[in-house]
């Protein structure tokens, strides 16, 4: 009857508009309330109860898969220590620099073992470190709950991380396609010195160093001062993790594709 | 009379303490139990418990008005400290307890602190004047009702002081407007006093509460109650005419700028100033803590009754506060004050028009007859 409320109505003229009608609809809310809010408490009782399930397949339109996120939600990481092969690429592909590989136990003095710490203060949860993931071995979960009183506890030590691995949650299943197989790690033979630094750093140790012939030294001419060893990439075994590039001195190895 | 009362039982700790100090300091045992220094300290033990259960009940309101609110709003309101969360404004307390006092540097200092203070203290006196039951009260005073109600108008120039040394253009506003609002609505709150008086004949809130034993007043005074009720509202500055600290015009108004344990003064005496409001619905119109003769006398004469029935019906009265908080939306000042002087003044009016002719007729029907004069 009153839905033509106007700015110059007077309140004091229509006590029915408002007075009454709000109350009576205030009092319609708390008796549907009384018994049982629409509001969750939420860290007694979360989303994944099955008392909630019919509300939230209400909410959603669908049922969901587990819990109450979806399977492909990307929350708190996995990671599996033990197949973690130190490649680095986690790291290189986080576009806010929240990933730094850690020492952990487990290799040895030569190869030491690197595994990814992850700053949650700074990680944006765009996945790109586990699509990058050659192995697999790091995965984003459904876990989102995060909150901590202390800005330390944001930072997730590989073991805090394989922690998560270990306790089965849901692992998302969408991982963009892995880079092309004809992507492969090329060398330009002129700038490389020998240095070994690759073959050293290999998380999957398929660079092996090979002798190449001493050209003859012309008179006149200075020949390089170098090593005579080439490294020669296992494309089966490379896992394009391109630690190779990055540690590479003189510049010499390049993305690229076999003639 | 041997019924005991509020000041019998703190007479009997005093005594009792002082009894115990006198049998450990066997010297001063004379003078400690002589009967001036038992009153005195009868006198501050009865100050203490009234202060503890102002206070007690303040919190109580605070967590019951928290929770009220939170059902009409399809939440739950406190939930984490306590059961249910009825210790949570402790907690709050204690944390306001525990903050620092921030004093702008322009304020003047003797109002900015005098002003909370004072605002407390003449809030806590009320409670004093109350009386709550038959024996929780503090003797026979013929005017209490004009006294609570004078104390009840002291608040606007605290507030404006409060306001006025904070320095702060926000909190001289909110000032300002508590004090338009107070002289707006104190009017039509006296003549529904008045409507009250004239037909219990008795300035006293004992004798009031008594003269309601046959019919509770809100039947035949319900204009009267209407009238109070809003204009407790506005006296208490809660919304729908919490004008004086809206939040969303005036940065929570006169005190915008305290903090700490002043801001908790502010919210205690507020929340107190709500509790005496809702006390004095239910002595002037609800009975006091007397009950009807249709209910069960097993339910009206366990110990402690009154004060039980009084509290049930406090709550409730103030429930109705909360429920119009949840309802209603903050009013404009134009329309504050039109309501105040063009509605509520001629409604009071009529109010006591209806009271004296309650008087004339002694006996109106769905309710009863008034008690003889005398009672």
């Amino acid at each position: 009857m009153a839905n033509d409320v106007t700015a110059t109505e007077k309140p004091e003229q229509n006590p029915v508009l408002w007075v009454v009608r709000p109350m009576a609809t205030a009092a319609r809310q708390f008796a549907k309330s009384l018994f049982r809010p629409s509001t969750i408490v939420y860290p007694y009782e979360r989303l994944e109860d099955p008392k909630f399930r019919d509300r939230l397949e209400v909410a959603s339109g669908k049922p969901l898969g587990v819990g109450a996120v979806w399977d492909n939600y990307r929350g708190v990481h996995a990671l599996n220590i033990a197949t973690c092969i130190s490649c680095n690429l986690c790291a290189f592909s986080c576009p806010d620099i929240c990933i730094e590989m850690v020492t952990v136990p487990g290799g040895d003095p030569k190869h030491p073992k690197k595994c990814p710490a992850i700053d949650y203060g700074k990680c944006s949860y765009c996945g790109f470190c586990s699509d990058a993931c050659p192995e697999g071995c790091l995965t984003m979960t459904t876990r989102y709950e995060l909150s901590t009183p202390k800005r330390a506890e944001m930072v997730y030590s590989p073991e805090k991380l394989y922690d998560v691995f270990r306790s089965k949650l849901p692992m998302n299943p969408i991982r963009l396609a892995r880079p092309a197989n004809e992507d492969a790690i090329l060398l330009d033979p002129p700038l490389c010195i020998g240095c070994n630094a690759c073959a050293r750093d290999c998380p999957t140790q398929c660079i092996t160093m090979l002798d190449i012939p001493k050209p003859e030294s012309k008179p006149g001419e200075k020949l390089p001062r170098r090593i005579w060893k080439e490294p020669v990439v296992n494309d089966s075994d490379c896992v394009r993790c391109g630690t190779c590039i990055s540690v590479c001195p003189k510049e010499c190895l390049f993305w690229g594709t076999h003639k | 009379m041997s019924t005991v009362t509020l000041y019998s039982v703190s007479y009997d700790i005093a005594s009792l303490i002082l009894h115990i100090l006198g049998f450990i300091i066997p010297p001063a045992n004379a003078a400690l139990t002589n009967g001036n220094v038992i009153t005195g300290l009868a006198v501050l033990v009865f100050g203490v418990i009234l202060l503890a259960a102002s206070m007690l009940n303040t919190i109580l309101l605070i967590w019951w008005e928290r929770k009220l609110l939170g059902r009409i709003m399809d939440r739950r309101g406190a939930m984490h400290v306590g059961y249910a969360g009825l210790l949570q404004n402790f907690a709050d307390g204690f944390k306001l307890f525990r903050k620092t006092t921030v004093q702008p540097r322009e304020a003047d200092a003797l109002g900015f602190f005098s002003g909370p203070t004072a605002y407390m203290v003449t809030s806590f006196l009320l409670f004093g004047i109350l009386p709550i039951s038959s024996g929780w009260n503090s003797g026979i005073l013929p005017l209490s009702l004009l006294l609570a109600l004078a104390i009840f108008s002291f608040a606007p120039l605290f507030i404006f002081v409060s306001a006025w040394s904070s320095n702060n253009k926000y909190s001289l506003m909110g000032g300002m407007r508590s004090a338009a609002q107070m002289i707006a609505y104190e009017v039509p709150l006296l003549l529904a006093v008045v409507a009250v008086v004239i037909v219990a004949g008795s300035f006293d809130l004992t004798t009031i509460v008594y003269e309601q034993q046959n019919y509770w007043f809100w039947g035949p005074l319900f204009v009267a109650l209407i009238v109070f009720v809003a204009g407790m509202l506005a006296e208490m500055e809660r919304i729908p005419f919490d004008l004086p600290e809206a939040e969303a015009e005036l940065v929570e108004g006169w005190n915008t700028e305290y903090g700490g344990m002043l801001f908790a003064f502010f919210m205690l005496a507020d929340y107190l100033r709500a509790l005496v409001g809702s006390i004095l619905v239910v002595l002037l119109f609800l009975g006091g803590w007397t009950m009807p003769s249709w209910v069960p006398s097993a339910a009206t004469s366990f110990p402690l009754a009154g004060i039980f029935w009084f509290m049930v019906k406090t709550y409730i009265v103030f429930g109705l506060f909360v429920w119009v908080r949840a309802s209603l939306p903050r009013v404009r000042t134009d329309q504050l004050l039109r309501v105040g002087w063009n509605r509520m003044i001629p409604l009071s009016l009529l109010s006591v028009f209806l009271a004296a002719l309650l008087v004339t007729v002694k006996c109106v029907w769905p309710f009863g007859c008034i008690p003889s004069a005398g009672t």
